[in-house]
């Protein structure tokens, strides 16, 4: 029997994880941007705040990696984010690709923990991302 | 210090750009002369290639003068993959026109300190001097060659400082 249904079925793929993410007590997660500055001499000095803004991307799902003893090591973590809510807001910010907003993400927030970005990486099937992972680690606690 | 510190960035940044308009970086949405404070810039999980990344580390001061002297120790870390033009082959001639730029963008070993705090910045009444760099090794990782150069900057502690 084969599939007659209209629907596209390269996204499928797409549609299951965000489904798998869901049902796995899917929440967001914030990508805190950095927007351009025109000030650029007193930005460059760490002199004037850089304007932020908090990307709302959702399902994703934290997981805490397999722990390996490391001297002074710190614990990392894996955000499993859903592609179809990233490239929503590739659209909504009209950045080129996912790759360009994580490139201006200082930080993810999850919850009240806020982790810094290690390494990201993609699964996709027929040709199309489904899911991103981002390797991260815990953000130092930053002065008021 | 601190105004040591910036001055000597916002001279090497502005050498750097005459030297060589077209190495630039796009950061924070800006496109910028190819230098960058690690210190004033988001962490990175890995530094930037084909631009210059300075860093301060040590810190000494001598109190035994009229004026008190700080000499700041600062490391200017570099890396190259080549160009995609040449697939990578380049890299050796990338490392050595940023060797020969960091050397240009060396001299002259001193610069007028300013306030950057104040808008526009502020001259103060005495320079920040620095002596010459001491290249390190370069570096092979795969298909990346990096080289770092230390360099002591020295400034006289002002009124206000």
């Amino acid at each position: 029997m084969s599939d007659t249904a209209p629907r596209n079925p390269v996204s499928a793929p797409q549609r299951m994880a965000d489904a798998l993410l869901r049902s796995m007590t899917g929440t967001s997660a914030l990508l805190r941007v950095t927007g351009a500055n025109a000030d650029t001499n007193m930005s460059e000095l760490g002199l004037v705040a850089t304007t932020f803004a908090d990307v709302v991307v959702s399902p994703v799902v934290l997981r805490k990696l397999r722990p390996t003893w490391k001297e002074a090591g710190e614990s990392k973590w894996e955000l499993m984010i859903s592609a179809t809510g990233v490239q929503q807001q590739v659209n909504a910010l009209d950045l080129a690709s996912a790759q360009a907003l994580f490139a201006m993400t200082l930080a993810v927030t999850v919850g009240d923990q806020d982790y810094l970005i290690e390494s990201i990486a993609s699964n996709e099937a027929f040709g199309q991302v489904y899911l991103y992972r981002l390797l991260l680690r815990k953000a130092h606690q930053q002065a008021v | 210090m601190q105004n040591a510190k910036d001055s000597f960035y916002m001279a090497l940044r502005n050498r750097l750009a005459a030297i060589n308009p077209e190495r630039t970086i796009l950061l924070r949405g800006t496109v910028r002369p190819g230098i960058l404070v690690e210190e004033a810039e988001a962490t990175f999980a890995q530094l930037p290639t084909d631009v210059f990344v300075v860093r301060w580390l040590g810190l000494a001061l001598d109190m035994d003068l009229a004026s008190s002297m700080a000499a700041e120790e600062c490391e200017i870390l570099y890396q190259t993959c080549g160009t995609q033009s040449f697939g990578g082959l380049d890299r050796g001639r990338c490392l050595s026109a940023m060797d020969e730029e960091l050397k240009s963008m060396l001299q002259p070993f001193f610069t007028p300190k300013l306030n950057y705090t104040a808008t526009p910045p502020a001259a103060m009444l005495t320079n920040v001097f620095w002596d010459e760099p001491a290249l390190a090794s370069a570096v092979v990782q795969r298909d990346q060659l990096s080289r770092s150069a230390k360099v002591t900057v020295y400034s006289y502690q002002e009124q206000g400082e």
